[in-house]
């Protein structure tokens, strides 16, 4: 045996279980339930109708789903907006040398490193109208106007679950753009300083361009995180009141184990997959030119 | 290169063959069983202790009692792979009914025709007609009760001993009393509002059928068209929203789980809460030591109500067995044990619920179970909500429309519309199998 094929096939056997076990237990059961979807399936039997490509057109019609796509959007571009400012901030801040940015450091990946169900949990008795710290502060400050119900009322519902969703998610991007502004090199922020370019500018023009890989990055992850939230909306409202929070993995898991519609419930999944390569393609495509790229 | 080419091949056929499932298992020995069962608010020692009982008085048997608060996620896939338990009590999450339609489960008539466990005469007998009722299908037998739920309102006697107050039984005692709970800086009712089915089954449909008589509830499940949008139904949704605009209703329950709506009552600062006579069990941990004393009373009538005053609504877990479970022979012979009356008595006693035995509820019962109990020695009818297993969809838009109601988004006209407007949908598919009240 050649050298070459000798170092392949060294190569392939430390890949091999890893790609076994992937093969094994993502490739193809996301093959089985794309295949389920053109099937009617009550999910207790093997016994499965095939029905084409009838879960795509009642889909295709199916208000519930837009709605629930609608939310998925408010999460992606009110959440996700926040997130990546929110992030963008926070990373700067902690950035810098000096009492306040290090014990910043030490605190803002507590919410990402609670699971989502405690998140939940935590935000659920955050917002109880009755006993919630933030309706007992609201009321304390005189303000009892503003003590709503939160989660039940349907106009503030979603609102309040993508403020779980951004305090949750922050720690994660804050984390990603500090490693990214750590790769800024520290000669080319004095040579800022030194022309005398500082503050908001030095932001605009110096941290961000050279940030733009990192953010593209974030925004996909955003893309992914918004359009797959489900643990959140699950816990914390069910997807009411009224379906007011409704997202389409929450519409998916009804669909699949209280309603026993398997086939509709693997299409809805095949069409969160499509929307998610869409959109996450999508940015990628639309924030590959850095905006001063083009004017170096 | 060669070793590539290898490489890939050998990740395609372990792939292919991670694709072939088991399917089957291997034969159980005679006298093995296996039971899967929901451990919630009761528990399974119970049934651990009857096991160990039964194994002693038929030497040679070895029964394996399981189970978890979310079993019906685990029983799934065993129905499908064919490896199912013997006897299985698969709990409220578990999606009943198409187990019926893919013949999952047995029929069980020709069983409930034999002896029961001691004694002569039919196993069918020994169950109250009115919960058997409750597991049948085009006229076939397809689930078994084992303890059962009354719903109706809950009080503190305590706190309403000390006011001086008396639980409501018609509408205008309702509307008296609830400006007196105002007036004291109580909430009169709460309710859990992420749940609509408790509002649903607490004021809607006990108001409709006390409008109009056990009959407009009846079509209602029997998909009778119109029936969702009847004047009753209409009627009681505007009794409801009348108790909105009069703000006897808690502010914030709308968005309370089911433990925060009762926390607000086991704690005073509500006064009644609709809810199952599982409610003690629930808050067991929360309830103050002493100064409370939760106790069970039906939903007020209206005045001059064509409904029966005694209508009382009840509820099953049901147990089956499935069609491929190894054992069929002993499973039947343990569930037999189980629906013995001694059996069902300790049950009473040791959890504080109601059994669908007949002659269980001489048992030695908890303070908080006697008025249910005596309400359905009472009830000249019962019904249960069997809508929301026979047709999920349905059961999702009510409560969809029960919280547009209750939030002001829909009114009560719009509210039955929407009603009919999913009662029509399931009515039109085909590929819904459509269910009869059994009365």
């Amino acid at each position: 045996m050649s050298p070459s094929s000798r170092r392949g096939l060294f190569v392939a056997g430390f890949l091999a279980p890893a790609v076994v076990l992937y093969g094994m237990f993502v490739v193809w059961p996301v093959a089985e339930a794309f295949a389920f979807s053109l099937y009617r399936w009550r999910g207790v039997s093997e016994h499965r109708t095939f029905v084409g490509l009838d879960n795509f057109v009642r889909l295709g019609s199916d208000p519930v789903f837009r709605q629930a796509l609608g939310h998925n959007l408010v999460f992606l571009l009110v959440g996700g907006t926040a997130i990546m400012a929110l992030g963008l901030a926070i990373a700067h801040a902690v950035h810098g040398s000096g009492r306040g940015p290090r014990a910043l450091r030490g605190v803002y990946l507590f919410p990402q490193i609670i699971s989502g169900v405690v998140v939940a949990i935590l935000w659920m008795f955050i917002y109880n109208p009755s006993f919630g710290i933030l309706n007992g502060s609201l009321k304390a400050l005189g303000l009892d106007a503003l003590a709503l119900d939160w989660l039940g009322t349907p106009r503030t519902a979603l609102p309040a679950l993508v403020v779980t969703f951004v305090w949750h998610g922050v720690g994660f991007y804050i984390m990603l753009f500090s490693a990214g502004l750590r790769t800024i090199p520290v000669e080319v922020h004095e040579a800022a300083l030194l022309d005398g370019v500082s503050g908001l500018r030095r932001f605009v023009s110096i941290t961000l361009p050279m940030l733009w890989a990192v953010m593209r990055v974030a925004m996909v992850y955003v893309v992914i995180g918004a359009l797959n939230v489900f643990a959140l909306v699950f816990l914390m409202t069910v997807g009411g009141p009224d379906r007011r929070t409704e997202t389409m993995l929450t519409y998916l898991y009804e669909q699949a184990f209280k309603n026993s519609e398997f086939g509709y419930a693997t299409a809805l999944a095949v069409a969160n997959f499509v929307i998610v390569m869409l959109l996450a393609g999508l940015v990628m495509a639309l924030f590959r030119r850095n905006p001063q790229d083009a004017r170096a | 290169m060669r070793s590539y080419r290898a490489f890939v091949a050998l990740v395609v056929v372990l792939v292919a063959l991670s694709a072939c499932g088991r399917r089957g298992g291997s034969p159980a020995r005679e006298g093995e069983l296996d039971v899967a069962l929901f451990r919630g608010g009761y528990g399974i020692d119970f049934f651990e202790n009857a096991a160990r009982e039964y194994e002693a008085a038929h030497p040679g048997t070895r029964i394996k009692v399981w189970g978890n608060p979310r079993v019906w996620e685990q029983l799934r896939p065993l129905f499908v792979a064919g490896t199912p338990p013997d006897l299985t009590w698969p709990g409220w999450g578990m999606d009943y009914w198409p187990l019926v339609y893919e013949k999952k489960v047995v029929a069980l008539d020709d069983l409930l025709d034999g002896a029961p466990y001691n004694g002569s005469g039919k196993w069918r007998d020994t169950f109250e007609p009115s919960l058997l009722a409750l597991g049948q299908y085009e006229g076939k037998q397809w689930m078994l009760p084992y303890f059962f739920s009354l719903n109706g309102w809950w009080y503190d006697k305590v706190l309403f001993a000390h006011h001086g107050w008396q639980p409501p039984r018609t509408w205008s005692e309702l509307l008296a009393l609830c400006a007196k709970i105002k007036a004291a800086g109580i909430a009169p009712i709460t309710y859990q509002g992420k749940y609509p089915y408790y509002a649903l089954g607490g004021f809607l449909i006990p108001w409709a059928i006390s409008h109009g008589g056990m009959q407009v509830f009846d079509d209602c499940q029997n998909l009778v068209p119109g029936a969702w949008k009847s004047p009753s139904m209409l009627e009681a949704a505007r009794r409801v929203k009348q108790l909105m605009d009069l703000g006897y209703f808690q502010k914030g329950a709308n968005g309370m789980s089911h433990t925060e709506a009762q926390m607000e009552f086991v704690t005073g600062r509500a006064a009644m809460v609709p809810c199952g006579t599982w409610l003690h069990s629930e808050m067991r941990e929360q309830l103050p030591k002493d100064k409370f004393q939760m106790e069970f009373f039906l939903p007020p009538v209206l005045d001059g109500g064509k409904g029966d005053p005694t209508a009382l609504a009840i509820g099953i877990e049901p147990w089956v067995i499935p069609t491929e479970g190894k054992n069929r022979e002993l499973a039947v012979s343990f569930y037999k044990y189980l629906t013995t009356p001694k059996k069902a008595r300790q049950f009473v006693e040791e959890k504080g619920t109601l059994m669908a035995v007949r002659g269980s509820d001489e048992a030695r019962k908890p303070p908080y179970l006697e008025a249910p109990a005596a309400a359905f020695r009472a009830a000249r009818v019962t019904y249960s909500t069997e809508y929301i297993q026979w047709y999920p969809s349905l059961g999702k838009a009510a409560q969809d429309a029960m919280s547009a109601l209750m939030t002001g988004e829909a009114t009560p006209e719009q509210f039955v519309q929407r009603l009919e407007d999913a009662a029509e949908k399931v009515r039109k598919d085909p590929n819904i199998p459509k269910h009869q009240v059994v009365r």
